[in-house]
């Protein structure tokens, strides 16, 4: 059932009507808190939450499977615990800190507990900016934590199988080679995933 | 000593070969095909093809999006050097670098892989002969000392090895670079030819052309474990379909046919047995690398083809009253005249148009540009040049991170094919220094309490100056093909980056001056022959490979002759 419909009975067992703004809430603080249901290696079950939102917010779900779905937070997880170095990952895990408190800061709660449309809006102005930054005069000498996802996310999504092979096109074996083609001729016309 | 025992005849063979590169691979073919029993000592483990563990993995079987983590970075940080050999499907080819130490005076990028097949199963397998211009450089300039041969000597066996190895290429009638026996060439994409074009067109004595690789674009009748390429272009994993040319694909199955091959894996060959009574090597010391245990070995004749550093370790470490410098070192030139080829030098360009073009399949091979420096009339403030090797493509998703573009829309953008981009890196000779050498520490062991080598050896005059044309020749094509946002690099390495070390044990008229006779016969001990790159005399720009095949070959076609005349 849904929270409103949990909350109803819930005022009929305790025999009176709770009202609108009461209701609002109690639906947050009833709602269970999103989390991840494997064990992250690396991040905390909160952390691990919250890139898997972003990642998916950066390549979603469409008629193609998203990050979530192919597996990137997971990857996430294991590249920065096995693969960054010890100064990439306090940027990341200092960085998304800063942002998460940004979140609280514009929108009065953390990103995990934000609605779908905040968190999309949120993900966009943090990255244009960043992207933005990135092509000025005060260029950082290293990508905020914004881009770290977007970079890992990227990485691990593309080199997935439902990525590189529905996304992207990929040819294990090609057995031939063709140089100077008419796109539309190279396998879907897709580009190759390598 | 010499007491006639059954151990001793149990390892006694006719031929021993050190080494299953390369050039090792070749000198088991050709011996055991010339019927001489031949013990082929490997010092590092089994490969048969076709196990290569990572062959067939998709990139999502590859852990980390198969970047290396730290501590692969940690246990291969040499390896790691390039940029491209610590990778999860390649590493288990490269050496553990705390396993395996050395010292660098200067920076030294030493790349190697211990197991059968060595760096035959990793290599990029360009092929490319010398030239005249090449063999008569060093008379020509006065440097070092002249090679022994030329190459009308060699000519017949760049015949020889290149029928067997299957390469693929393109008759380009140059001078410089001259033709083979090819299979046929693979295609350039629709951007390289079109810098092939404009590079005919407006610079006189250059030509862009289709790489010369060790891939099959064609069956090999004489070697049926050999299929075609299949155009993964994951050659350096090994190929299960026996696409390119390795020791493991090649030469050790012809060798094995013959039923006179004994390869024994596992195997360091630390020292040359020389008896100073008969005034010859008699075998080789093997310090067993699982056991621990040291054997002898013995043979009438003894090719080291350990690799340059790895033969020329191997004569350094056998001293004797002969030879109280390393064996066969009557000349002082034994571990001296360190060469390469330096690279990481060149540019790249945006290329804009061509958005209906693309390419089916992933090509093992690139573009090559043929030396024109310091060629013909051309005479530039160096001597000797370069040959470039690049590409074009179209970019994938990795340029999509730094654009705005983010959720559906990220995904709609990134499954159209990218602008296209090409590039060009060359390939430059480096002069034989004397003073570019390698020697034995003591001092420092490696994990089998062995010897280590030190390294003291570094770019000069010459290289740097050659390196500015390098970068602004590259750039300066791509803007006259009206090309954008062209942009140089010239990157700091260390000599051994091209992967391509040579010169340690040099070929020469003169014994005084060189370790090795024109037949890669140690001039001081006729029974013994060196033929991997410590034997070369001079490195031209050109991917040197085929060359140690080409001599190896030849020096064991002269071996087994004089061998049947008695001389050795």
């Amino acid at each position: 059932m849904d929270r409103r419909e949990a909350l109803k009975r819930t005022a009929w067992l305790m025999g009176g009507v709770v009202s609108a703004p009461a209701i609002m809430g109690v639906l947050k603080g009833c709602a269970a808190k999103p989390s991840v249901d494997w064990k992250p290696a690396f991040l905390s079950n909160e952390q691990a939450t919250l890139i898997t939102q972003v990642s998916e917010i950066i390549i979603p779900k469409t008629d193609t499977p998203g990050a979530k779905e192919a597996g990137v937070p997971q990857f996430i997880d294991l590249m920065l615990k096995d693969v960054y170095t010890k100064d990439d990952q306090d940027r990341f895990t200092n960085g998304m800190k800063a942002f998460d408190d940004k979140a609280k800061e514009t929108y009065g709660d953390p990103f995990v507990e934000l609605d779908a449309e905040q968190q999309t809006e949120f993900v966009k102005q943090v990255h244009d900016d960043a992207i933005k930054a990135e092509r000025g005069d005060n260029r950082p000498e290293k990508r905020p934590f914004i881009l770290m996802a977007k970079e890992l996310t990227m990485l691990g999504f593309f080199t997935s199988e439902p990525g590189a092979t529905l996304v992207l096109q990929y040819e294990a074996v090609p057995g031939s080679y063709k140089g100077c083609i008419p796109v539309s001729e190279a396998g879907s016309g897709r580009t190759w995933a390598t | 000593m010499n007491l006639n025992t059954d151990a001793e005849k149990k390892n006694t063979y006719d031929a021993i070969v050190v080494g299953t590169g390369i050039s090792g691979g070749w000198a088991a073919k050709e011996l055991t095909e010339k019927g001489l029993k031949t013990l082929v000592l490997e010092r590092g483990r089994m490969v048969k093809h076709p196990d290569y563990p990572t062959a067939t993995k998709d990139p999502w079987d590859l852990p980390y999006a198969g970047s290396p983590t730290r501590e692969d970075l940690k246990q291969q940080a040499v390896q790691a050097r390039t940029g491209y050999t610590v990778r999860q499907d390649t590493k288990h080819w490269f050496v553990n670098d705390l396993e395996n130490p050395y010292t660098e005076i200067k920076r030294f990028d030493w790349m190697r892989g211990y197991h059968v097949g060595g760096r035959s199963i990793m290599w990029g397998r360009q092929s490319y002969r010398w030239s005249e211009m090449d063999f008569e450089a060093n008379a020509k300039d006065g440097i070092a000392v002249d090679w022994p041969i030329r190459y009308k000597d060699l000519e017949p066996w760049y015949d020889y090895v290149e029928s067997f190895v299957g390469v693929s290429g393109n008759k380009d009638g140059l001078a410089q670079l001259p033709d083979g026996k090819f299979l046929p060439p693979m295609e350039l994409n629709c951007v390289e030819q079109d810098l092939k074009k404009k590079v005919a067109d407006k610079f006189a004595g250059r030509t862009v052309t289709i790489g010369r690789t060790a891939n099959a674009t064609a069956p090999l009748g004489h070697s049926p474990q050999r299929g075609t390429c299949q155009y993964r272009n994951l050659c350096s994993r090994g190929c299960p379909y026996g696409g390119y040319f390795s020791s493991v694909s090649s030469t050790l199955p012809a060798a094995e046919k013959t039923g006179n091959m004994t390869l024994r894996p596992n195997s360091i060959v630390y020292e040359v047995i020389y008896d100073e009574q008969k005034g010859k090597a008699t075998g080789v010391r093997v310090l067993d690398a699982e056991s621990g245990e040291q054997v002898e070995f013995f043979a009438r004749v003894i090719f080291l083809c350990a690799s340059t550093f790895g033969s020329t370790f191997i004569m350094q470490n056998s001293v004797s009253n002969r030879f109280p410098n390393g064996f066969g070192n009557d000349s002082g030139e034994l571990g001296c005249n360190i060469m390469d080829h330096h690279l990481s030098v060149g540019a790249a360009a945006s290329v804009e148009g061509f958005e209906d073009q693309y390419y089916f399949g992933r090509r093992a091979n690139g573009m090559y540009i043929p030396r024109y420096r310091n060629v013909g009339k051309d005479k530039r403030d160096y001597l000797r040049g370069f040959g470039y090797q690049g590409g074009a493509s179209r970019q994938g998703w990795t340029n999509l991170v730094a654009e705005l573009s983010l959720g559906a829309d990220l995904k709609q953008t990134v499954s159209k094919p990218g602008a296209w981009t090409i590039g060009m890196g060359g390939f430059g000779e480096i002069l034989p220094y004397h003073e570019n050498r390698v020697f034995i520490n003591k001092d420092k062991k490696d994990k089998y309490g062995l010897p280590t080598l030190t390294f003291d050896a570094d770019l000069k005059d010459n290289e740097y100056k050659m390196r500015k044309d390098m970068a602004s020749d590259a750039a300066e094509m791509l803007e006259a093909a009206g090309y954008k946002n062209v942009h140089t690099f010239d990157n700091k390495i260390g000599i051994g980056l091209g992967i391509h070390e040579m010169g340690t044990a040099r070929m020469g008229k003169d014994p005084k001056t060189s370790v090795l006779n024109k037949y890669n016969q140690v001039h001081a001990c006729k029974n013994v022959f060196v033929t991997d790159g410590s034997a070369m005399t001079s490195a031209a720009c050109q991917n040197p490979s085929l060359t140690y095949m080409a001599l190896t070959a030849r020096a064991v076609d002269y071996a087994v002759s004089e061998m049947k005349k008695q001389n050795v």
